[in-house]
């Protein structure tokens, strides 16, 4: 849950840059004729207004209104009591309580002679919020919009590749020691809990699973302030053989994420290792945004068919499901830069010798 | 993907048997009061309670489900949008029928509900389910009535069971070892980030699967609690926190306040009022007392001083709140008439802001029983000093 540091560091991103993000929503919104833009965020998905303002919907629901000009005003059912600190930690003037989201959307909006309202990611909105908006605005049009936003993240920043790089240092150590031989499911989260939090995370996900034979996962997913890592790493493979052979399948799908690759080129670099898995297991090999990673890609559109982006950081995954049900996990966070893939979780002994991954 | 088994699979224990057959009862008697011919829980990955409450497994989809027919013997069909998440569910047993479902797509679901074929569909979390996956429901099922079921599962929870008892009971456990990690590491220097990586830790070795926790420190001029900043522990700071760890499901809460070094006579007051207070909503507690009368019994401690003021809106939020699946179920404030009924279980914290030592966190969890209130957990109630030199 998000329990960690929530700071705002104009030495991380400069004003102009939260600036200038709010901007590249209003140009879309003047193109489209929208007058205000609703973005909506619970609890476990708030990546879009975090982007924006840096606000952490630490729990409940809010929205973040941006009209098409002038400072976005952020409206949330949480009380008033929590204002100072919200604007403490966001760039965030104005913020709004209230009890439901269609008054206070219809009180932000006011009576005047109506105009048209864009929903961004309109789809994920929770269908009985979405009727009490349109109940709400008589006489304005509400207008379903993509989600624009988290298409705009997908690609970090100069800014924000500096803050992955760093949050991909600890994660990368984390990992190593919370994989490390002979420690028990709770030691080994433990570790990811202590270390990540204590280097700043504002969330940590970490689970462990185990196949028959005894080899364990240990999948850590952290959230460095709106920012998304995953790795996944195998730990005490004995002298069982399929875990080096998933070893060299992510190695080799790392190494392949180059822009332009879709899943199936990922695939079939992984296919070779992966045909040494014990028989009746079966892998699912995929990329996903790290901007989608709040959701696990879970409500992205499918990028199945979908060329990776240039610039953008993706977690690339290959989970494999055993005969018996059980399932082996690895995966890494990969920057897909124009000269090749940087595997920003990467660790020296993760790939084979000749394998080019930095 | 769908993972299940042939038939019903025999459960391992006769107890969990018990307790699922005895959830199953009450929720289709529900059901049927209410008119409904299925029901479909809706689990966004903020809110699981109710798909938890039926499947009893540990689920990390970003959103999942199970459908519940009236008259079906059987347990139910679950649905989730992550793959790892059937095994777990037909592992654990009480659904042995699990699909995974894309939000863009969801055939699964749609095909299970056209089967059900029902008149009056009952949705809980309808309020939270996507748009896009209610529309298709809606086009699945034209002719259908589709209604809220929240308040429905939200009622059912209220009363916990022996089983369920017994795993709070199991949760207080790492509750009270929460604590002592919490005021084990204080000491001037650390942030409050600090604190809590070492809290997390702590807990989530022991079995935690996860924890929800405010936390604040300083003088009195701190007014409320939030998520940790990067502020550094003084000597003389008051630190004050609720955490709430969730073990095999079951939330439950500690709220205590702890000095950095020795407590001054302010803090020492602070305490001792906060403490009645406390003391005076465990002593209204007996089956059957509202939340409203629960409230009020400790605001009245504070009214009783000239301090009602600090137990309004603008102060604080709620004298304490429900615990069980979910971790904030019905609030203990004033003008909430719930009845809360032995086994009942919610903690009760008058935390509020007042000028004598600035915001002040303390609360117990406790268990309606036949005749009064059984605090869950062993921590003392008492203002904690830590980092004494």
């Amino acid at each position: 849950m998000k329990r960690g540091l929530v700071v705002l560091d104009p030495t991380e991103i400069p004003a102009d840059e939260w600036r200038g993000r709010v901007a590249a929503v209003q140009r879309e919104l003047a193109a489209s004729g929208i007058d205000v833009a609703l973005v909506y965020g619970d609890v476990s998905r708030s990546d879009d207004i975090a982007y924006l303002t840096n606000l952490c919907v630490y729990w409940n629901e809010g929205v973040l209104a941006v009209p098409a000009q002038g400072d976005p005003v952020f409206l949330t059912k949480l009380s008033p009591r929590v204002h100072p600190w919200m604007r403490l930690v966001s760039t965030v003037a104005e913020i709004r309580s209230g009890r439901s989201f269609a008054e206070l959307v219809g009180k932000f909006l006011g009576p005047g002679d109506g105009g048209t309202v864009g929903l961004i990611d309109a789809g994920l909105w929770p269908g009985a919020v979405v009727a009490e908006i349109h109940r709400a605005l008589a006489g304005w049009e509400v207008r379903p919009l993509t989600g624009l936003v988290r298409t705009l993240r997908q690609v970090p920043s100069p800014t924000e590749l500096t803050l992955l790089r760093r949050a991909a240092a600890s994660l990368t150590e984390t990992a190593a020691v919370a994989a490390a031989p002979g420690l028990s499911d709770g030691e080994r989260i433990a570790v990811a809990e202590r270390e990540l939090r204590g280097d700043g995370y504002l969330d940590v996900m970490a689970r462990t699973s185990r196949t028959a034979d005894g080899v364990t996962s240990v999948q850590i997913t952290g959230q460095y302030r709106y920012l998304w890592l995953h790795a996944s790493r195998l730990a005490d493979p004995g002298s069982t053989a399929w875990p080096h052979a998933l070893r060299r399948a992510i190695a080799t799908a790392v190494a392949a994420t180059a822009p332009g690759v879709t899943t199936a080129d990922l695939d079939a670099a992984a296919q070779p290792a992966l045909a040494e898995l014990p028989a009746g297991a079966t892998a699912d090999v995929r990329w996903v945004y790290h901007a989608d990673m709040a959701t696990n890609g879970e409500y992205a559109d499918d990028p199945a068919g979908q060329p990776v982006p240039e610039g953008a950081v993706v977690i690339v995954e290959i989970d494999v499901r055993m005969a018996d049900g059980t399932h082996a996990t690895v995966a890494e966070t990969v920057l897909a830069a124009g000269d090749g893939p940087v595997c920003l979780t990467g660790r020296p002994n993760l790939a084979a010798p000749g394998d080019p991954v930095r | 993907m769908t993972a299940n088994h042939d038939g019903p699979r025999a459960l391992d224990d006769t107890a969990d048997a018990a307790e699922q057959n005895l959830r199953l009862g009450r929720v289709r008697a529900a059901m049927a009061a209410a008119g409904l011919d299925a029901l479909l829980a809706f689990a966004p990955a903020w809110r699981r309670e109710n798909v938890r409450y039926f499947t009893d497994a540990r689920l990390s989809g970003t959103a999942s489900f199970v459908l519940l027919t009236v008259d079906g013997p059987e347990r139910g069909s679950a649905f989730s949008t992550r793959r790892a998440d059937l095994d777990a569910i037909v592992g654990r047993g009480w659904v042995t029928d699990a699909h995974q479902l894309s939000v863009h797509a969801p055939s699964a679901l749609t095909e299970g509900l056209l089967a059900a074929g029902p008149k009056r569909l009952g949705i809980a979390h309808y309020e939270l389910l996507p748009g896009l996956l209610l529309s298709r429901l809606g086009k699945t099922l034209p002719g259908t009535e589709i209604v809220s079921a929240t308040r429905l599962m939200d009622d059912i929870r209220l009363v916990k069971s022996d089983w369920e008892i017994a795993r709070m009971r199991h949760a207080a456990n790492v509750v009270d070892a929460g604590w002592k990690a919490f005021v084990d590491v204080l000491r001037p220097g650390l942030p409050e980030h600090g604190i809590v990586a070492a809290v997390e830790a702590a807990i989530k070795e022991l079995g935690a699967e996860d924890n929800f926790m405010l936390i604040a420190s300083g003088g009195d001029e701190v007014r409320g609690m939030t998520a940790p900043s990067p502020r550094v522990l003084q000597r003389g700071d008051m630190v004050r926190t609720e955490l709430t760890p969730q073990l095999n499901g079951y939330w439950l809460q500690i709220c205590r306040s702890a000095v950095v070094g020795r407590a001054s006579d302010a803090q020492r007051r602070s305490f001792d009022l906060f403490n009645e207070a406390v003391e005076a909503g465990i002593a209204a507690v007996h089956p059957g007392v509202t939340a409203h009368e629960v409230a009020r019994a400790q605001n009245d401690v504070f009214r009783a001083r000239g301090l009602g003021e600090y137990c309004t809106s603008q102060y604080t939020r709620v004298r304490g709140h429900g615990h069980g699946l979910h971790i904030d179920e019905t609030p203990i404030i004033e003008g909430n008439e719930t009845e809360l009924p032995e086994n009942a279980v919610f903690i009760i914290h008058p935390n509020t802001y007042t000028p004598i030592a600035g915001y002040h966190v303390l609360g117990d969890p406790v268990r309606v029983t036949q005749d009064g209130a059984e605090v869950l957990i062993t921590t003392e109630r008492k203002l904690f000093e830590g980092a004494v030199r």
